[in-house]
């Protein structure tokens, strides 16, 4: 049952993470190779705080959360007007750059020895109303103006700035809600494990939440829950050691670029209307 | 003053005059044609106009105010609304969507009043799918509004790119080859419905176009562009009777037939 509840809580800290890089590789197109690193900022922050200056919880975690929106920020003001191929060098800099930070700044965060003694606030009620409010906030982003025009964005930038649309803007907003969903898994994270040590955060993270977005089907909320669920789930229901994630994650990107290239929902989202389709009509009309 | 003045619109691509020198202008209400052979400058004239590239030289007044240097957003926002040649409509929206992405930018709410279900956020997002929606039946397009866009006929795609177009509020509507790949009976609904738009909005037209009939038919002023440069302007009887553009045209005939 421990064990259950223990991957129950890794999957929902892993979601919250997984939904920064919906909004910046589902939703608008870019690439964060670096996205681990504001669940890094939203950790130590948050654990610093406490720990070190005895701050109460909730101001912690509302500074840990405004510290990964200034990073994102500051990596995000610079690169929103760069091509995409350089947002994903800029931002993979950028994760390995705090990493390395980290590791350097042994009398505050412990270096490479990490940093331990986190008060385990993060339980599974946490988690689960965090994940729901969390979701909530991406469902609504993606039904707005601002989903709509990331979308836009996505599909075809120059379109979308003769349609008025500020694209610039549009990214950098994404890039700080992302960061601030990101910064928050980090701290759930900090508070669950207690621990927190600099290599936990390094771009294979990163790439492997852009693989399950990529799995999920690329503009799909739902898509990218499932895959989620699916992939951080399997290898631990499995019982496979850790090595073997990797070679799980290979496989199956593979199936999925061979047979199913728009991933498992392609664009569709689970909504009234396509339960209705589902269940009521059961062939498709011809188109 | 004009509604629209262009003066010495001048871009060149390496070693390509592009667009050399062109000065025209629009009226409100006015519909005015540009026409002239393939790679004649054109599609580069609207692309400067609505800020796609920068200019080498020249000035573009809306209303007195100058637009050279500005965003493309922010020209667009400031009036000038435009179709696309080869179709630029957004993959992954509706086709409902479509048009209302255009009308987003002027959606003053934001993500407090998202986050929180404010009433403004609510209010916007009904007068936005509201307005979409009639676009869409200016268009005869309003019971497709759940397709995606990829799923319409070619020039139910074009007819789409115009409702996105009127989405952005336009003072200037810029149509670059409109009535391409239609059938006959298409371009002579076509050109009814431009007309019916001009009426409706009251905005100037500029419509790049090879079919004669359009222009000769919607427009009270032509430009013709010949390797980037102003070759004839005036009206339709004018423009036809111009044996140099006969002559352009001709020469681009010939070069067709001859491939
Ligand atoms: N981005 C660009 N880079 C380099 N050359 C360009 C670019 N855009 C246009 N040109 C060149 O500028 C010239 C004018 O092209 P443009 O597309 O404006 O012609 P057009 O009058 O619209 O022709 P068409 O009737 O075929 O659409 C052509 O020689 C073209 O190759
Ligand atoms: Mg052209």
């Amino acid at each position: 049952m421990d064990y259950f509840v223990s991957t129950v809580i890794f999957t929902g800290i892993a979601l919250i993470g997984v939904l920064g890089v919906y909004l910046i590789t589902g939703l608008t197109g870019l690439f964060s190779l670096g996205q681990a690193a504001f669940m890094a900022i939203g950790g130590y922050v948050s654990a610093v705080l406490i720990r070190n200056y005895n701050v109460p919880v909730v101001p912690a975690v509302a500074l840990a959360i405004v510290a990964a929106m200034l990073a994102a920020l500051l990596v995000g003001l610079p690169t929103v007007r760069l091509r995409r191929d350089y947002i994903s060098l800029v931002t993979l800099g950028f994760g390995e750059a705090i990493v390395a930070l980290l590791n350097n700044s042994a009398n505050i965060t412990g270096g490479a020895m990490g940093i331990s003694g986190i008060p385990q606030l993060t339980t599974l009620p946490v988690v689960l109303v965090s994940v729901v409010v969390c979701l909530a906030l991406v469902i609504l982003y993606k039904n707005s103006k601002y989903g709509r025009q990331c979308l836009a964005l996505r599909s075809d930038e120059l379109a979308a700035k003769s349609m008025g649309i500020d694209v610039y803007r549009l990214k950098l907003i994404t890039f700080l809600f992302a960061g601030a969903l990101t910064g928050y898994s980090g701290v759930l994270f900090g508070f669950y494990t207690t621990y927190l040590e600099p290599a936990a955060f390094n771009w294979i993270i990163s790439a492997e939440w852009t693989i399950i977005v990529f799995v999920g089907g690329v503009n799909s909320l739902t898509g990218t829950v499932l895959a989620t669920i699916l992939l951080t789930w399997l290898p631990e229901f499995l019982r496979f050691a850790s090595e073997w994630r990797v070679a799980i994650y290979c496989v199956i990107v593979l199936l999925i670029v061979n047979y199913r290239t728009a991933g498992i929902m392609g664009e569709r989202e689970l909504s009234p209307k396509t339960l209705r389709r589902l269940l009521g009509r059961t062939k498709e009309a011809p188109r | 003053m004009s509604l629209l003045e262009v003066r010495n619109l001048t871009k060149s691509f390496g070693g390509v005059r592009a667009v050399d020198d062109f000065s025209f202008g629009a009226e409100q209400g006015e519909i005015v044609g540009i026409i002239g052979p393939n790679g004649a400058g054109k599609t580069t004239a609207f692309n400067l106009i609505t800020g796609v590239y920068p200019l080498d030289r020249g000035s573009i007044l809306l209303e007195g105010k100058e637009l050279a240097g500005k965003e493309q957003f922010e020209i667009t926002r400031s009036g000038i609304g435009r179709t696309f040649q080869n179709i630029r409509l957004f993959k992954g929206l509706s086709v409902l969507e479509n048009v209302m992405t255009a009308a987003d930018p002027y959606s003053p709410y934001g993500l407090f009043s998202l986050f929180t279900l404010g009433a403004a956020f609510r209010r916007r997002e009904r007068e936005v799918r509201a307005a979409a929606m009639e676009y869409l039946a200016l268009v005869g397009l309003e019971k497709y509004a759940d397709e995606k866009p990829s799923n319409l006929p070619y020039g139910l795609q074009r007819k789409l790119e115009i409702a996105r177009a009127l989405a952005t509020g336009p003072k200037v509507l810029l149509l670059d080859e409109p009535a391409a790949g239609l059938n006959p009976s298409e371009v002579r609904e076509f050109i009814g419905l431009v007309g019916e738009l001009r009426e409706r909005f009251g905005f100037a037209v500029l419509v790049i176009e090879h079919r004669m009939e359009v222009i000769m038919t919607l427009c009270s002023r032509i430009y013709v562009l010949n390797f980037g440069k102003l070759l004839a302007s005036g009206t339709p009887a004018e423009i036809r009777a111009n044996h140099e553009v006969t002559e352009a045209y001709i020469g681009k005939e010939d070069a067709s037939c001859s491939v």
